[in-house]
């Protein structure tokens, strides 16, 4: 099995990815909504967790807590 | 002598066919999440010969990942070897024969023991086998390179879940339905690029 090659090179910044990867303002603007789509989704993941549990249950915990 | 390449540079050898879009897009995010920067033949405007074009792509790239998955016999009745990749692949182990400190060469597979079929000049080389899923992908790309910091494949998966949803809207825009196209490259790219450091940064992602 071949060894992984560590990668110690600097990550690209922002900048570079868009130096590499040039797109259109408004290609631009629809990734981004995307993007912000796709985190708030994902940050909130934890929390619909949370709130998806019965109260009860939550009571319990907050109370053990 | 070529300048010194760029060390988050990966030259992309893979078929451009429909059978092969969706691990075509499981590289691009898989090596974003990487924040490695992926390159494709198609992404030079014209000018140049071809040829010409992916030798100075090969030069530019500290790594390059050959997809020997679909060098196959097609089945038309006029029926030729795929050689395209097996050529590039060539042409790059020459490159790095010449200057090993410059580059390192991957050889994929969907198979094991296919490339000692395919390409037994290869016996001896270990091919990363992604088992033609864009999974495989993404679990070869993080056995292949690591860092410090780095996504899971689970986390690569809803990144290639989002890539894949976008595509038909990244489609529209750029008035094309091939995957291939240097527009559709470039907006996968970024999209990919944007959620890098996503999942252990508190930073807003950008594009």
């Amino acid at each position: 099995m071949r060894k992984p090659i560590h990668l110690a090179a600097p990550r690209p910044t922002p900048e570079e990815w868009a130096k590499h990867f040039p797109i259109s303002k408004a290609s631009e603007k629809a990734l981004q909504a995307l993007v912000d789509e796709f985190t708030a989704m994902h940050s909130n993941r934890e929390d619909e967790t949370v709130s998806s549990i019965e109260p009860e249950k939550r009571r319990k915990r907050a109370s053990a807590a | 002598m070529p300048p010194l390449p760029d060390p988050n540079g990966v030259f992309l050898n893979i078929p451009y066919d429909e059978e092969f879009r969706s691990l075509y897009i499981a590289y691009i995010v898989g090596l974003c999440q990487l924040d490695l920067v992926p390159h494709l033949a198609s992404e030079i405007p014209g000018g140049d010969r071809r040829l010409s074009k992916i030798i100075k792509l090969i030069q530019s790239c500290r790594y390059s990942i050959h997809d020997l998955s679909r060098v196959e016999v097609s089945v038309a009745a006029t029926a030729v070897p795929r050689f395209n990749m097996p050529l590039e692949l060539g042409m790059t182990i020459t490159w790095q024969n010449l200057h090993p400190s410059r580059h390192s060469w991957f050889v994929w597979e969907s198979e094991p023991y296919r490339i000692q079929r395919s390409a037994s000049d290869l016996n001896g080389t270990d091919a990363n086998i992604h088992n033609g899923t864009p999974e495989g992908v993404l679990r070869e790309l993080s056995s292949a390179f690591w860092r410090d910091r780095m996504p899971s494949v689970p986390q690569m998966l809803t990144v290639y879940g989002l890539a894949e949803s976008a595509l038909n809207s990244i489609f529209v825009r750029n008035g094309t339905r091939n995957p291939y196209d240097r527009s559709v490259f470039m907006e996968l790219c970024r999209l990919s690029s944007s959620l890098t450091t996503f999942f252990f940064s508190p930073t807003k992602p950008a594009v």
